[in-house]
């Protein structure tokens, strides 16, 4: 609303998707966010490592506003959405999943997946009463590009399935695939392939790597290190609530802070 | 004929097991009719029965939407129920304390409006929070209408009730039970047709994403907030209208019809009946409704009476053993919903191969007896 909130804003650059400026969050005296800047680059796969208890589910839920910061801002393609609800900051191009896989009771795969786009037509009643023509036609493309995006990450066969009867993978790759459906700027993906078995993990990095080049930015949280350094660069390292290092996988791979990090975090 | 019976099939009756439980609903009219036809129920307390059965139908659906629909935990059905009750009366009886005499289409319009109104107010401050914020909320506000009607004698006569509330449609050639009767089948056609249309939908889909999981639908870009409000509304307001045409049927209204009790029954309805299903809110309402007006008679039965205990009062009893039963063996009510909640014009042509609608969801039948999986 207030146009000179924050400078900031003004001043990305337009190949800036996502950014944050000393971003905090405290829980209690546990400071789990400290002072955060990270910028995300259109085009990118960019990664995002450290280990447990670094921050990074925590870093997720303030970008994405389901968590309150402290202190702070977060821009989307240079625009502040620091005050925004989650919801604002989704329609805004900034889509998330979530690190344990979100069970629909009761839904069928397609239905989950039609859930993505929106806003929709028919999520509003008034609509559904006085233009049903155009919910229709609205309705019957989602329901094609569902079952397209379904083929191709090649689980067409599951349309039908109770959406809570897919493997760990298979719900991982149906997260994917609804996310993708929002037409996000930015996705965030909070460990697609924690849980997921090797063969399904190689799978899902296939499609992030397709979807990326044509033209899909993310931003990804991965504990599984070969998975990571394979996908993604920039990597950003988070350790104890702060950016330890930036860089190509190479240079990560080499920093004798990240090894320590590691090596200090996983002790026992 | 062929059209009615495939309607049948796929929209009412899905499986083997409703097949069944349509059946015995079947029987019991049929004995119910012949009970009527032998002179053994009074026609009239048979059309009350009906009359009565459909108001609580209507409160079910009302909670339908909110509970299950939505996931809203609303424990002030009987509220709504009273404002839109107290509407009808205060509007349309010449001797309320208002003393206006509208046409009970006034009393129907305020009951829509005030119940919007409320559950706006009480939706605000709610529905933003966790679900349980509602839940007491809502529990507050039943204790406070019911204060506010027994004390505000000026406006609402206090505990001495409103009498002297008009029929509805008196000059249909028919009896004042048949005409309430007719009235209630009425609404409910309306209201179940209206709730059809927006729950197979978009707007319905969305609603069941954040009864499952919320943060889920707000990470999707749903305004939940807006969306469990309109949900709230449209169930507030079913209630109400119930509310309104009990005040057409039973003439007279005072505070002890806003029992907590009711809220109760109706909850039970709509569990019994399947939580998020119309047909079940519809079926559970009446199998409610039955135990309870059908025990009445418990001791008029004569082999009850030799045993000399009065079994009238156990009526709860009787309710609480029934959900038992059902929970133990169709754990999600009689008849859980079934259809995916995709816009019904829209999935004809683009439905993939030969699935049948019904079979959309894999189907019922096969898979609930095969993947017994919980
Ligand atoms: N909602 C919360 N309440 C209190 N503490 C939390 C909450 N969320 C995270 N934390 C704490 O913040 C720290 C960072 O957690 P998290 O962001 O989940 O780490 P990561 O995802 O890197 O493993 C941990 O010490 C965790 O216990
Ligand atoms: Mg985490």
């Amino acid at each position: 609303m207030n146009d000179d909130a924050y400078e900031g804003a003004r001043l990305d650059k337009n190949d800036v998707v996502l950014k944050t400026t000393d971003l905090e969050k405290a829980f209690g005296g546990l400071v789990a966010t400290d002072g955060v800047s990270i910028e995300v680059d259109r085009g990118t796969i960019t990664g995002m490592i450290g280990p447990n208890g670094a921050g990074k589910s925590t870093l997720f839920n303030l970008i994405s506003g389901f968590y309150e910061n402290d202190a702070g801002h977060v821009t989307v393609n240079g625009e502040e959405v620091t005050d925004l609800e989650p919801h604002e900051r989704a329609r805004k191009g900034l889509v998330r999943t979530f690190q344990t896989p979100r069970r629909l009771e009761g839904m069928s795969v397609r239905e989950a997946m039609l859930v993505g786009p929106g806003p929709q037509k028919g999520e509003s009643i008034f609509s559904l009463f006085f233009s049903g023509s155009d919910v229709t036609e609205e309705e019957r493309a989602n329901i094609e590009q569902t079952r397209e995006l379904l083929e191709r990450f090649e689980i067409g066969h599951l349309i039908d399935q109770p959406s809570t009867d897919l493997s760990g993978g298979q719900m991982k790759l149906v997260e994917l695939a609804r996310a993708f459906t929002t037409d996000p700027d930015i996705l965030l993906l909070d460990e697609p392939v924690a849980g997921v078995n090797p063969t399904l993990a190689n799978d899902i990095k296939r499609f992030i790597r397709e979807l990326n080049e044509e033209g899909q930015t993310f931003l990804i949280i991965e504990h599984d290190m070969p998975f990571i350094m394979d996908l993604a660069d920039p990597i950003i390292v988070l350790d104890q609530g702060k950016v330890l290092m930036e860089g190509s996988p190479d240079e990560v791979r080499s920093d004798d802070r990240v090894i320590e990090a590691y090596l200090g975090g996983a002790g026992p | 004929m062929s059209a009615v019976s495939s309607w049948v099939s796929e929209t009412l009756v899905r499986d083997a097991t409703e097949r069944r439980i349509f059946a015995v609903l079947g029987l019991i009219t049929v004995l119910l009719v012949v009970g009527v036809l032998t002179g053994v129920i009074g026609p009239r307390f048979l059309l009350f029965q009906i009359a009565l059965v459909g108001m609580y139908a209507l409160l079910s659906l009302g909670l339908n939407v909110q509970w299950g629909y939505a996931g809203l935990i609303n424990f002030s059905v009987a509220a709504f129920w009273g404002i839109g009750a107290y509407c009808a009366a205060l509007l349309t009886a010449p001797n309320s304390p208002l003393g206006l005499g509208l046409h009970p289409v006034f009393g129907f319009l305020a009951a829509i409006v005030v119940s919007a109104f409320i559950a706006v107010l009480i939706g605000i401050p709610t529905l933003r929070l966790r679900e349980d914020y509602l839940a007491i909320a809502s529990l507050g506000l039943a204790e406070v209408i019911r204060a506010i009607i027994l004390n505000e004698r000026r406006w609402t006569a206090g505990s001495s009730g409103i009498s002297g509330i008009p029929n509805l449609m008196s000059w249909l050639p028919l009896t004042d039970a048949a005409t309430t009767a007719a009235i209630v089948v009425f609404l409910i056609a309306v209201v179940y047709l209206f709730l059809r249309r927006v729950h197979r939908s978009p707007w319905g889909r969305v609603l069941r994403t954040i009864r499952s999981d919320e943060d889920l639908a707000k990470a999707l870009g749903k305004n939940t907030y807006l969306f469990k409000m309109q949900a709230f509304v449209i169930g507030s307001v079913i209630m109400a209208i119930a509310g309104a045409f009990y005040a057409h049927l039973n003439l007279y209204i005072d505070p002890s019809d806003l029992v907590p009790l009711t809220t109760f029954y109706i909850w039970i309805a709509v569990i019994l009946g399947g939580t998020g299903s119309n047909r079940g809110a519809v079926v559970g309402a009446a199998v409610v409704i039955a135990i309870r007006e059908g025990t009445r008679f418990l001791n008029d039965i004569g082999f009850i009476q030799t045993l000399g205990i009065d079994l009238a009062p156990l009526r709860l009893l009787f309710v609480g053993g029934l959900i038992i039963l059902i929970m133990r063996f169709r754990q999600d009510g009689l008849l859980p919903p079934k259809d995916e909640l995709i816009w019904p014009a829209a999935r004809d042509e683009s439905s993939t191969g030969g699935a049948s609608p019904s079979g959309a969801v894999p189907d019922g039948g096969t898979s609930s007896n095969g993947g017994d999986d919980r």
